[in-house]
């Protein structure tokens, strides 16, 4: 028998290939973009843990990223904002499907506050998804935010600069964000999985032209 | 019926030690009437102490034995805060002093799944509490006690309820009868003095002729634990507010011990708030200290809670910053003003009540710590001006969900492409050449009724790194340039 009709053979997770995306632990959610979701382990968000999104402006399609996301949110469940670095205008969110009933927008007055109402969000597991600006997040902010984000069983979508990535991060899934040609070419910095070669170009719509 | 007895044998010893992690040598004394042991801790008993020695032959063999004079009133509120502890667990509790607690448990059978569950659940619980405990069941509350008692001396297995538990108390030694304060001391002495053993060969004996002897008692109690009359006990009722002290032997300095302590205390309090169904936003955690003033913590939830680790976190933090003015040789807890509070419950696939209690509480959590206004909610409001066609609130305004419904009644067209990110004022940038307009332009002209009004000509807009940005120019001179969103 050859080997790799050997290995189709037994259960899966018992052995390893390194070209193979590993099995996500715990929940996954359809990022809603097919090319995306190709590349990701278990074919979406990790919808237990800490997703970095490093970007070094606003407006390069990162929140029309997670848009598909955003507008499968329940009545009951909250989306929180946390500390954004401008207004999300509620038009044009309203205008992508978003319900704005569940959408809670938090302005924390310091960092630290930040990080604690991040903490909160994940803990009371009660949210569908939390969505955080922290620039100033140190390496064991970071652990105990994916440490609660697993243990509250709640995605949350950090976004930092892409001067971070060379910073270890505990975030099983990190994605550097830029614009091209009215497009979002996305960089798979760190999956659970082979390196990825080349970047995802994802043409957005939402509210891109 | 079927009541579980639970007998706390060392109750007299623990009044005093359940408060430390290390108790160290020390003996409980009574007079009866001559000066003596009664109860020895471990460490102690170890080093040779034993239970009714003198206490001079044991200060001989260990002068370093501290001695504590007994005191039934610790005992007896002990008894009580145990007894509304295992409210959580029985539909009726009866005290039975001076060192048994009764539990009707027949109706809480299903919820803990069995009564071996339950027992053991029982036990777990107070051995947190640092209590020991004997236990039995029998379907009268005397012969739950005869067979816990039994059990406390014995080593004999736990007699569970079969239906021929009469055979099993037939079986039971005279000497139980001397354990009720009902019987005197003439009728059992009377009874033994007949060379009876057991409490079967009692029974048989003929009621007419025990009554003759004064000893009417002893058939009365009999049939009390057969089942054969009524045993009428006063229900115990917890108190509306939950007090438990706890009285540390050695006065400590150090806060550690007395978290240790604290911690016995909590467990009493939760289960409390549990048989309420209830919980409580604050609560007083009181040291006593030799002389002066107790020292007073109070303790509060924000909203209210019976999680027994939330309470330990909240007075550990607490503890932890604290400066004690002297030592403390006691604690005290009390709590007021329980307010309802549904149970949790333990659905397997997530309870859609629980999830929705969450998100309140998320909610409380935060603006308790963050402040009204900076927890808020966005909305719509329809107005063609870009900076005022939406609405951020506080929660405690309802937020009206409709107003798209609004804009299409008013006829105006839904809007076209708006940005993610919005500006809190629009910035005024220079240099247009470097930006490529992709759409527009898109005309605004609006407000003139208010004193706001804006006539601007809006633009999407790609820079050089190829953001897009949402930019408009001035329609009035000096027909300026500025941004006022991205597209996230």
């Amino acid at each position: 028998m050859p080997t790799h009709t050997a290995l189709a053979t037994l259960p899966a997770g018992l052995v390893w290939q390194g070209r193979q995306l590993a099995h996500q632990n715990g929940p996954v959610l359809p990022t809603g973009h097919a090319a995306l979701d190709a590349e990701l382990p278990g074919g979406g968000w990790p919808g237990a843990a800490m997703t970095e999104l490093l970007a070094d402006q606003t407006g390069v399609g990162e929140l029309s990223l997670l848009m598909p996301l955003l507008r499968r949110s329940g009545p009951t469940r909250w989306q929180v904002w946390i500390a954004p670095p401008q207004i999300p205008y509620a038009p044009a969110l309203h205008a992508a499907g978003v319900n704005l009933g569940s959408l809670l927008l938090l302005t924390p007055a310091t960092p630290a506050e930040a990080v604690w109402a991040t903490r909160q969000a994940l803990d009371s597991a009660s949210c569908h998804a939390v969505l955080a600006w922290l620039p100033q997040i140190d390496s064991a902010g970071l652990r105990r935010l994916q440490l609660a984000a697993e243990q509250g069983s709640t995605p949350l979508f950090l976004f930092r600069t892409l001067a971070t990535a060379r910073q270890p991060s505990p975030a099983p899934l990190r994605l550097a964000l830029s614009a091209r040609q009215g497009a979002l070419r996305i960089d798979l910095l760190k999956r659970k999985g082979p390196l990825a070669h080349a970047p995802i170009v994802l043409p957005l719509c939402g509210d891109r032209p | 019926m079927l009541w579980l007895a639970l007998i706390l044998p060392e109750l007299p010893l623990q009044v005093f030690i359940r408060g430390l992690p290390a108790p160290g040598l020390l003996a409980i004394t009574e007079k009866t009437p001559r000066a003596r042991i009664i109860a020895a801790t471990p460490g102690a008993r170890k080093q040779g102490i034993q239970p009714g020695q003198g206490v001079a032959s044991a200060l001989a063999m260990l002068p370093t034995l501290r001695l504590v004079a007994r005191t039934p009133e610790r005992e007896i509120a002990m008894l009580k805060e145990l007894a509304a502890w295992a409210g959580a667990f029985a539909s009726r509790v009866c005290l039975d002093p001076p060192d048994c607690i009764l539990l009707e448990v027949s109706a809480s059978l299903r919820l803990f799944g069995g009564l071996d569950a339950l027992e053991s659940a029982v036990q777990d619980g107070l051995q947190q509490q640092g209590v020991d405990v004997c236990s039995a069941s029998a379907p009268t509350p005397l012969a739950a006690r005869w067979f816990a008692r039994h059990a406390q001396h014995g080593p004999q297995p736990l007699v569970t309820p079969t239906p021929d538990w009469q055979s099993h108390l037939d079986a039971l030694p005279l000497t139980l009868l001397a354990d009720d304060s009902a019987i005197s001391t003439a009728s059992f002495d009377l009874l033994s003095g007949l060379g009876l053993r057991t409490l079967g060969e009692v029974r048989a004996l003929p009621a007419s002729g025990l009554a003759r002897r004064q000893a009417q008692a002893v058939s009365e109690t009999l049939a009390r634990a057969y089942g054969e009359t009524h045993d009428l006990r006063p229900e115990y009722t917890p108190p509306e507010h939950y007090t438990a002290e706890l009285s540390l032997p050695a006065a400590s300095i150090n806060t550690e011990p007395l978290m240790f302590a604290a911690r016995r205390l909590f467990a009493g309090l939760t289960s409390w708030l549990t048989a309420r169904h209830a919980g409580i936003d604050h609560c007083r955690l009181s040291l006593v200290h030799e002389r002066g003033e107790d020292t007073t913590l109070d303790i509060l939830t924000g909203t209210p809670s019976r999680d027994e680790a939330r309470l330990n976190l909240l007075a550990r933090e607490r503890l932890a910053v604290l400066e004690l003015p002297s030592a403390v040789e006691g604690i005290k807890l009390s709590a007021h003003a329980p307010r309802a509070l549904a149970a949790r419950s333990n659905d397997l696939f997530g309870d859609p009540a629980t999830e929705r209690e969450n998100a309140l509480l998320l909610l409380d959590r935060l603006r308790a710590r963050l402040g009204e206004n900076c927890v808020r909610q966005l909305s719509t409001f329809p107005d063609r001006r870009p900076e005022c066609a939406w609405r951020s609130t506080s929660l405690r305004t309802s937020v009206s969900t409709s107003s798209h419904l609004t804009v299409r009644e008013l006829g105006i067209p839904p809007a076209p492409l708006r940005p993610l990110w919005l500006l809190p004022r629009p910035r005024r940038i220079d240099a247009p050449r470097k930006l490529r307009l992709l759409r527009g332009p898109e005309r605004i002209e609006h407000g003139w009724w208010d004193g706001h009004d804006i006539r601007r000509d809006y633009y999407t807009a790609s820079t050089a790194d190829e953001a897009l940005w949402w930019v408009f120019r001035e329609l009035d001179p000096p027909h300026d340039w500025y941004l006022q969103g991205y597209f996230g």
